[in-house]
């Protein structure tokens, strides 16, 4: 399935000079809107392709579930030819996205890259942002997350940090980059010109966590919700018999509280000194004192399966919703009736790899996934044969 | 751009956009209790959530009753002015306002008309209700987190699923104005918080659908790269380390002063290191202990190994690293003083983004319904 690009961004030409996550997403995503994406790799390849996991001695899974979409071209910065290769591409690209802290040739620097094609949009992704005393620390997502204040939403103050187990800083920062670069090329209709747009990790998760920072600024009354989560204990939902759950009673008054109460045999709560507590809490699992009568609802709910729970809570107005593991998620219905999955056909084996889809739907201009992820090098002579040949004007 | 949204999906959507440049006019009923703002989402500034505030910077604010027939030309006039629609409210409800898609589009063919939702229009919960903590829950978000050997667990700030959501949506926008350039016409969006958590986390489901293996908490450690994780030093502060590639491997060995690492065959490579990756964290702890946590940032820092050490609001909004990117800008809103927030993720060379207060609901009626008479009344207006 190589089909034509019908995306939003068809027509647009994006050089990726950039590997791990943020990178290769930002690429990723651009390619998937319909943009002709070339990734350029060094001969020992992005990093990615030796993470793990990976299946049958191939790529990483991270690197194929990153790099759809696009096709590589293996450019040796030591070697003169290698480096006209890329100095083409970028003469006629609408777009580079460069993650190196160090630029391996003075070719890539965004001024000069300016001057050959002043309508180059030249995204730079860094671990810290361009300014300021972390400039050069090279880009991964834990520093981020913990410089960022992302894990004081886990664990347990003082231990151990949790991390997030997605990569939000690198996604995240792929997403701001995508932003970025759309608007750069929106602005260049009216400007004619490209710009440098500088995105990073740790920025874009102080981004995320605006409503933290805004809420800490001058509140009438500190004593937080979601937002005080570093003074709470780990949340792990609510275990019923079989699986756990999560629930809202936001909207519950007391006459279906003491009929919830009784459809789940927890007559004993109420002779509990925390019960005031539980009863006026109406936020249920996320409320203000969820984490003082947590193990009340618990004990409660141990002995139900969850579907049982949940169809209770939910009779008696109250929201009541599954804590799925990834096994889980896969198999609900929800996750096939809207499309969430997507195969990859995968280039000329017979091998299909499942990943997941593009979020937009664009009713005139579909995203799709036109190719899977490129074997190092795969297009290099593909794509020096598509190139116009320049003449040769001295030494390179 | 017109901004029918609430709560926090849809506001953080159009707050992007409006910091981008768009001019981004965000409706509320007149009648609005203040104390429903943002959800009611505590604590709260002067009375209103601090969500209504920090979602809704970067707009101005129309006071239109969608209820009522006079007000409803006016939307429609606005409309006819407008690039884009945005809206995050269930199925169905948009046509009950006489927005749907239909409507909207036969006023203005070539709006861009964004209608984000829980989980889609089709499906068996399409009218589930869909705010951020359903989804961190549903999406297997929460699953990944938690301290090693541990169950998993939340993500104690219900506020990001949003927020990729509308970070998701914000993009399409802007793609469909690009295509609009090329198409001459516009079209309709549709964006779910399920596929936009889903597709958050690209890598990880993709790791288990071709592995079928459900992943376990891992405490501070990665699941793709080793070591990457966090240590305690002699000081009892915690430095976390993400070791990524085999350049990095062998700087950090040397920068840590354990050569004999790069011999033991166990460690050969990113994924045996993975595999051994307990092993491995054993013979790296009591080093990591041996010596502060300053000496360990210098060395690593020097040797090009990504670092780094929690911080804490306060020493964030303090930091040089902060201050000169302008990640933490402090702005004026219209109601309720100066606030710190996170400001543009994006740093424009050219056309710089810039981050505005938070305007009070309908604080801006009387200009947007001037401008609206002032363009039909235009020479050349078409009186659309």
């Amino acid at each position: 399935m190589t089909g034509a690009a019908s995306g939003p961004l068809d027509g647009f030409r994006v050089v990726e000079i950039a590997e791990g996550v943020a990178g290769p997403a930002i690429g990723m995503q651009l390619g998937d809107a319909g943009a002709d994406v070339i990734k350029i790799e060094t001969p020992q390849g992005d990093r990615t392709r030796a993470w793990a996991p990976a299946v049958d001695g191939r790529d990483s899974i991270p690197f194929r579930s990153l790099n759809r979409n696009k096709r590589g071209v293996v450019v040796d910065w030591a070697v003169a030819a290698d480096r006209e290769l890329a100095r083409d591409l970028l003469a006629d690209a609408d777009v580079v996205i460069v993650d190196l802290p160090e630029l391996p040739h003075a070719d890539l620097d965004p001024k000069r890259l300016s001057e050959q094609n002043p309508r180059l949009i030249y995204l730079a992704v860094s671990g810290f942002g361009a300014q300021g005393p972390w400039a050069h620390r090279p880009a991964a997502d834990l520093p981020a997350q913990l410089s960022s204040e992302t894990t004081a939403s886990l664990g347990v103050t003082g231990e151990e940090p949790v991390r997030v187990g997605t990569d939000v800083g690198g996604m995240y920062a792929a997403i701001y980059g995508v932003q970025a670069v759309c608007a750069a090329l929106w602005e260049r209709e009216t400007s004619g010109l490209g710009q440098r747009v500088d995105v990073s990790l740790f920025g874009s998760l102080i981004a995320m966590r605006s409503t933290l920072w805004v809420a800490l600024s001058n509140p009438d009354e500190w004593w937080g919700f979601h937002l005080d989560s570093y003074a709470k204990p780990p949340d792990h939902g609510y275990q019923c018999a079989d699986l756990p759950i999560y629930f809202s009673l936001a909207r519950m008054d007391r006459d279906s509280m003491s009929a919830l109460l009784a459809d789940l045999d927890m007559p004993w709560v109420r002779d509990d000194p925390l019960f005031p507590l539980l009863a006026a809490d109406t936020g249920g699992g996320t409320g203000r004192h969820a984490h003082e009568v947590h193990h009340l609802w618990e004990r409660g709910f141990a002995k139900w399966p969850a579907d049982q729970v949940m169809a209770t809570i939910e009779r008696h107005g109250g929201i009541a919703f599954p804590m799925n593991d990834y096994a889980r998620l896969v198999a609900q219905p929800q996750v096939q009736a809207t499309g969430v999955l997507a195969r990859i056909p995968d280039g000329n084996d017979s091998d299909e790899f499942t990943t997941i889809s593009p979020p937009w739907e664009f009713s005139d201009t579909p995203a799709s996934i036109r190719r899977s992820a490129p074997a190092l090098g795969e297009h290099t002579a593909e794509i020096q044969s598509q190139l116009p040949r320049r003449e040769k004007v001295g030494p390179a | 751009m017109f901004d029918l949204t609430l709560w926090m999906v849809g506001p953080w959507a159009s707050m992007q956009l409006g910091a981008l440049g768009a001019d981004v006019i965000h409706i509320e009923q007149p009648d609005v209790d203040p104390r429903t703002l943002g959800a009611g989402v505590p604590p709260t500034i002067n009375g209103t959530s601090c969500g209504y505030i920090a979602w809704n910077m970067n707009k101005r604010g129309l006071f239109l009753d969608l209820k009522a027939e006079h007000d409803r030309e006016t939307a429609y006039n606005v409309l006819r002015t407008s690039d884009v629609f945005l809206i995050n409210m269930r199925p169905g409800a948009a046509e009950r306002m006489g927005m749907g898609y239909e409507r909207v589009a036969a006023i203005n063919p070539n709006i861009i008309y964004c209608a984000i939702t829980g989980w889609g229009e089709k499906g068996p919960m399409r009218d589930r209700p869909g705010a951020d903590p359903q989804v961190q829950y549903f999406s297997g978000f929460w699953s990944l987190n938690g301290q090693r050997g541990e169950r998993a667990e939340v993500y104690r700030h219900f506020t990001q699923m949003d927020a990729t959501s509308g970070n998701y949506a914000a993009q399409a926008v802007i793609m469909a104005l690009l295509a609009r350039k090329r198409t001459g016409r516009g079209q309709r969006i549709d964006l779910s918080m399920l596929r936009a958590t889903a597709a958050l986390q690209t890598v990880g489901l993709s790791a288990h659908l071709a592995t079928g293996e459900v992943a376990s908490p891992l405490g501070s450690a990665a699941f793709a790269t080793a070591p990457d994780r966090a240590f305690r030093c002699l000081d009892g502060e915690w430095i976390g380390i993400s070791v990524t590639s085999e350049p990095q491997w062998a700087a950090f060995c040397t920068a840590i002063e354990c050569p004999e690492l790069l011999d033991d065959q166990r460690f050969a490579t990113n994924q045996s290191r993975v595999h051994h990756r307990s092993e491995l964290a054993a013979l790296l702890e009591p080093r990591f202990a041996s010596l502060p946590r300053h000496h360990w940032i210098l060395r690593l820092d020097d040797a090009g190994v990504p670092c780094g050490y929690p911080l804490t609001f306060d020493q964030l909004r303090h930091h040089a690293a902060v201050i000169e990117n302008g990640y933490l800008p402090e702005v004026q809103t219209s109601g309720w003083g100066s606030v710190f927030t996170g400001g543009p993720p994006w740093q424009f060379e050219r056309t710089p983004a810039s981050w505005s207060g938070t305007p009070l609901p309908g604080e801006h009626t009387a200009d947007i319904l001037d401008e609206i008479a002032e363009a039909k009344r235009a020479p050349g207006s078409d009186g659309r």
